[in-house]
């Protein structure tokens, strides 16, 4: 998904309106003039001047009919579409689920439903799955004293 | 002279020298890869760094990075596709030898002339940085408030197409920036009780998922994540290579001499080092029209810079902590995370460090010949590593790379989180180095500027009281006015294309 321009010209001084409403919200420095309010204050200033630019330029620029908002093609292909929300639903799964299941588990599962999405034989992946997984388990977990989270796996070792 | 021994002896330790063995293997694959970068090895990697001692971890780095940007040629040459965006500039110089039947003379101009770039650039990089950090050391916070400024401002100044989206690139750095207890009063700002935003927005996830995660999102939306069969190398690398470069000696100076002061360059890398110097060579080229037909010359020039930019970023790095480039962002990241404080006192205070890093550049820049010699042999192999397996592996690394740095899954929210804006930004056409550099220097920028305002009591005169802080003040609002000017010139002439 695309978006002209000047709508993200618009979101970005939004953004930049919304940062420097907060900084007003921010006491200042007791006996100081310049205090955590001030920087805020400037780059919400710089973020909005240039926000304005890109609206201005996008409006007087972009050709006449250009769309306010354009869908990219990986979005039309619903494969290309389902691969990127894959990617994306399952690593919200893993911070979601990974004190309960834990990274072994949940590690296999997210490479075997990518491989298989993307068209890797089922057997070939569950062994690179399970390799990748160990061994990513014993470099962080055992030689680097990573704390990866053993969930339904606690006290096998 | 005791910080030089102590640095070879510390590099010369079995672990350093099996971790320089590993990291070149890393950055030879990585950057063989279409569409995995040397930045993205460099981000990768920090997670491990975080858990080594400070000189081997610089050495993974320098070691990978280096590798990284040399083995870009490696597809140019026999697939038409950069491996990274340091090679661009020569790809299809490189595939029409390729063509002729000479892709070992073009992958073995790559590599040895990629080797004595980085070595030319590591020397300059090894004289100038004590030199100007004798100057830096007198610096007070005016100065580093106009450096900061000009080195933020450079970085989209001269890197960029479109200045406007940089600057607005920026901002969202220096947004991201003002989260966090990090502010002069020590106020909790833009947490909104989160009590993981207290300590601000770490680094590592949110570079990680920039230039990791976005680029993994990228592939696995692209409609074919297969890369073509790649052709093969044909003759010696070797051969021919001393005619070439007594045939162009010119042309290797003037390659690394631009290259590395490209590099020097905040925010401008080997990629903008590349492209220049592929033009310059044209440029003065006795034989212009050869150039596009598989002409060796524009890829002797071209090497040299890249290779030499990548350290030659690490000057603006070391002696003042603002990134040459990107992966020195990522390299000033990793040094705070150490405790080693990028800037003049750098190199009194740690110069078994600075040495080792220069030490290390060197050997990097020569073991890049027979390392790359196994990379172009086997690049065949390499290039048929299927990217459908690749691309999950590293969304799990970055997964556990995030995690390690906190123990937390909140980076792994971080990481996605800066992965996803990544990803739109660079749909829309706005760069994401800028906000990286944003993140970094935000809070040394506010530190210097409040600390001058109150120093000098509110006055903006206060800023030009100084020599060397008026120079570099005059500068930075030279380079303010190019800009505008520049803004308001494209706004007057419309282009055709959004």
């Amino acid at each position: 998904m695309k978006f002209h321009d000047s709508v993200c010209g618009i979101a970005l001084f939004a953004l930049a309106g919304f940062i420097f409403a907060y900084a007003l919200t921010i006491p200042p420095m007791p006996g100081q003039q310049y205090g955590a309010d001030v920087f805020p204050r400037l780059v919400s200033i710089g973020l909005g001047a240039f926000s304005l630019m890109l609206v201005w330029r996008g409006w007087k620029q972009s050709p006449r009919g250009t769309p306010w908002v354009a869908i990219a093609p990986w979005i039309r292909d619903p494969h290309t579409r389902g691969n990127f929300l894959l990617a994306f639903v399952l690593t919200i799964a893993y911070v979601l689920l990974d004190d309960i299941v834990g990274f072994i588990p949940l590690g296999i599962a997210i490479l075997m439903v990518l491989f298989v999405r993307q068209g890797v034989a089922w057997r070939k992946g569950a062994i690179i799955a399970v390799a990748t997984v160990v061994v990513t388990q014993v470099a962080f977990g055992n030689f680097l004293r990573v704390p990866l989270p053993r969930g339904v796996l606690t006290g096998f070792w | 002279m005791t910080a030089i021994l102590d640095a070879l002896l510390l590099i010369a330790d079995p672990y350093v020298i099996l971790l320089i063995c590993l990291s070149s293997a890393f950055g030879l694959f990585v950057g063989a890869m279409p569409g995995l970068t040397a930045t993205m090895a460099t981000a990768l990697l920090v997670p491990i760094t975080f858990f080594m001692p400070p000189l081997p971890a610089m050495a993974v780095i320098v070691t990978t990075s280096c590798m990284a940007i040399f083995a870009g040629d490696i597809p140019g040459a026999l697939l038409r596709i950069p491996g990274t965006p340091a090679s661009a500039a020569y790809t299809n110089e490189a595939y029409a030898m390729t063509v002729k039947g000479q892709s070992g003379m073009a992958l073995g101009a790559g590599v040895i002339f990629s080797a004595i770039g980085g070595i030319f650039g590591t020397a300059v990089l090894a004289t100038a940085a004590p030199l100007l950090a004798e100057v830096a050391i007198k610096f007070s916070s005016f100065e580093y408030f106009w450096l900061v400024c000009l080195g933020l401002t450079c970085a989209v100044f001269i890197a960029l197409d479109d200045p406007v989206k940089g600057m607005i690139a920026l901002f969202i750095g220096l947004s991201v920036a003002l989260i966090g207890l990090e502010n002069p009063a020590g106020l909790p700002r833009f947490t909104f009780g989160v009590i993981d935003l207290m300590s601000g927005i770490d680094m590592i996830p949110a570079m990680v998922g920039m230039f990791a995660i976005a680029e993994v999102l990228r592939i696995v939306a692209a409609a074919t994540t297969r890369l073509p069969p790649a052709r093969t190398v044909s003759g010696s690398i070797f051969k021919g290579q001393w005619a070439i470069a007594r045939k162009y000696p010119l042309q290797i100076l003037r390659g690394s001499t631009i290259g590395t002061l490209i590099g020097a360059l905040p925010g401008a890398g080997a990629d903008i080092a590349s492209w220049i110097t592929y033009a310059t060579a044209k440029k003065f080229s006795k034989e212009p029209e050869k150039f596009g037909t598989g002409h060796v010359e524009g890829i002797v020039e071209s090497g040299a810079a890249n290779n030499a930019a990548v350290s030659g970023a690490w000057i603006p790095a070391l002696v003042f902590g603002i990134p040459g480039d990107s992966i020195t962002a990522i390299v000033i990241g990793v040094l705070y995370l150490k405790n080693i404080i990028p800037g003049p006192m750098v190199f009194t205070n740690q110069p078994t460090i600075v040495s080792g890093i220069f030490a290390l550049f060197f050997l990097a820049n020569l073991i890049m010949i027979p390392f790359g010699w196994l990379a172009i042999k086997s690049a065949r192999n390499i290039l048929s590593v299927p990217r459908e397996i690749l691309m999950p592996i590293v969304l799990l690394f970055c997964i556990v790379g995030a995690f390690a740095v906190t123990n937390s899954p909140f980076a792994i929210g971080v990481m996605l989180a800066f992965g996803l804006i990544g990803f739109l930004m660079e749909e829309h056409g706005f760069p994401v180095a800028p906000v990286i550099l944003g993140i970094i220097l935000g809070p040394m920028l506010e530190q210097n500027f409040v600390t001058s305002m109150i120093k000098s009591d509110g006055s903006f005169f206060g800023f030009f009281n100084r020599p060397i802080a008026a120079g570099l003040g005059v500068v930075t609002l030279a380079v303010w006015g190019a800009m505008l000017w520049r803004g308001l010139r494209a706004v007057r002439m419309p282009q055709t294309a959004s």
